[in-house]
């Protein structure tokens, strides 16, 4: 499903934010990247929604290159990746409701099936009282569930979440994780970067380890 | 149809949300379309004046003391055998003292210390207007005419009217040029109000593009905020054109009461309208694709 060969991420001449990474994820899996602040988890995410493109070495997705998908058709790309971003990325001008219908606004999706999986996807995080506020009137535990909502409405392939309990206490975090749990039992490909150990020991999947570019381990963690 | 309605929505919304740019981008609009279209009304008319002076060109030449009357009939009978004559009227000395007395009874004691007329006899020519009337060939059958030791002198009134064509050509220079400059300024305008527009919605934007929305679902609202710009500023113009063309025979009634009476100035032809309304559509279309297609690039 996903395919990293040999990838190099470059910004600065002589520093590497990737370093010759090779990884598959498959159709299915739940992933977790893991390492320090820095170490390119990010980046990583961001090569495989073409936000970023790699210095060296190719990215499949579904056997496609994405290097070599054109500016103009990197939507199709878009709209098979959930993407739950570490600063949210919410539209302070439109509601909750607002936020989680545009991927569903952009592909032209009825008003009427707008609504029902909108409906769905708040229920699913627990937010459906707060589809009439805007972001900022809500909490950064509710604005990252509103975040996870937007991912995966769409019913997207992929779902790729950068840091996606970082605002939330424990209880909360727990609950995010079993509802990408929920996601992924659907036959959705979750990919999720955290530095929470403790939350990692507690769902037992492969976790990928990034050390300064590096893919330092590869491999799935037992339950504590 | 949920899409087209987001939208057009989203093209109001942003042009709401930047109310003072957009009305002053909507505002140089109807202004250059204004100048635009008050250039193209004054050749309009001033066509409409022409074309009815050319039909009507006419040449009087008058006949010396001396002439003898067999003289001036043979050169009437052979001028009514000409193929770009119409017509020849011949006018005696009686009949022009006649004239005069019956259009300026006021003067007539003026006549009255004459003996006999002291009018010259003469023939008004009138021109076939088959599209060659102000041409050239006229002119040289007048100077023909002219040479003739018979003919004292003439009054031919092509030169009138080919004055008038030639103010007409230069208004249409000074409005094209004057309209080009206008159009450019609007097009800047436009072209930054859209800039500032994407840049004030890159947040936004970024988000649209990241969850997979096309090229054309992103630039469209800013294609369409353009055009109603373009629209609504040209609508504005027309109304203000019709306003002008209302008010200005009241003033030239006042100023100069002869150009009232010659132009028609109530009639503004729909095809005006018509230019403006595109004209100013398209200017707000183009320059807002050019500007977001620049802006949204990466």
């Amino acid at each position: 499903m996903i395919e990293f060969y040999h990838v190099h991420k470059q910004y600065v001449k002589d520093q590497f934010a990737l370093s010759d990474i090779s990884l598959s994820i498959n159709k299915g899996e739940f992933v977790f990247l893991t390492g320090a602040s820095g170490a390119g988890k990010t980046t990583l995410l961001k090569l495989i929604f073409k936000e970023e493109l790699p210095s060296r070495g190719q990215i499949l997705i579904d056997s496609i290159n994405i290097n070599l998908i054109p500016l103009k058709l990197l939507y199709q790309l878009r709209r098979s990746i959930g993407i739950v971003f570490q600063d949210f990325k919410l539209l302070d001008k439109r509601t909750v409701y607002e936020n989680v219908a545009i991927p569903l606004v952009v592909k032209g999706t009825r008003k009427v099936l707008i609504d029902k999986m909108v409906t769905n996807a708040l229920s699913l995080v627990g937010l459906i009282h707060r589809r009439n506020y805007i972001p900022s009137h809500i909490s950064g535990g509710e604005q990252q569930r509103v975040a996870i909502a937007r991912a995966i409405v769409g019913n997207p392939k992929i779902i790729i979440a950068d840091e996606p309990t970082g605002n939330l206490d424990t209880e909360l975090s727990i609950e995010v994780f079993k509802t990408f749990e929920r996601i992924n039992a659907n036959g959705i490909t979750v990919l999720i970067a955290t530095h929470d150990n403790h939350l990692m020991e507690q769902f037992p999947k492969r976790v990928v380890k990034l050390e300064k570019g590096r893919l330092l381990s590869d491999g799935k963690i037992e339950r504590m | 149809m949920n899409l087209l309605k987001t939208t057009i929505i989203n093209a109001v919304k942003n042009i709401l949300r930047n109310k003072l740019i957009s009305f002053l981008s909507f505002g140089i609009i109807a202004f250059t379309l204004l100048i635009f279209g008050i250039f193209n009304y004054i050749t309009y008319s001033l066509e409409v004046f022409t074309d009815g002076f050319s039909k009507n060109i006419k040449a009087i030449f008058y006949f010396k003391e001396d002439a003898k009357q067999a003289e001036v009939e043979l050169l009437v009978n052979k001028l009514k055998e000409g193929l770009l004559v119409e017509n020849v009227i011949f006018t005696s000395k009686n009949q022009a003292e006649t004239d005069f007395s019956r259009q300026f009874p006021e003067l007539e004691y003026i006549l009255s210390e004459f003996k006999e007329s002291p009018f010259p006899s003469s023939i008004e020519v009138e021109f076939k207007h088959e599209g060659y009337t102000l041409d050239t060939k006229i002119l040289a059958f007048v100077k023909d005419i002219e040479k003739l030791h018979i003919v004292e002198s003439k009054q031919v009134n092509i030169d009138w009217a080919r004055k008038i064509i030639a103010f007409k050509k230069f208004i249409s220079v000074v409005g094209v040029f004057l309209s080009l400059i206008l159009i450019f300024v609007s097009v800047f305008i436009i072209f930054n109000v859209i800039k500032i527009n994407i840049f004030y919605r890159k947040e936004e934007i970024n988000v649209l593009k990241l969850v997979g929305a096309t090229d054309w679902y992103i630039k469209f609202p800013f294609v369409l905020e353009g055009a109603f710009l373009g629209f609504f500023g040209s609508l504005m113009a027309g109304g203000l054109l019709f306003v002008t063309v209302k008010l200005f025979p009241i003033y030239s009634a006042f100023m100069f009461n002869i150009v009232k009476g010659m132009i028609d100035f109530k009639t503004i032809p729909g095809s005006l309208f018509i230019k403006l309304i595109v004209l100013g559509t398209a200017i707000g279309l183009f320059s807002s694709y050019f500007s977001a297609k620049q802006f949204l690039k990466n």
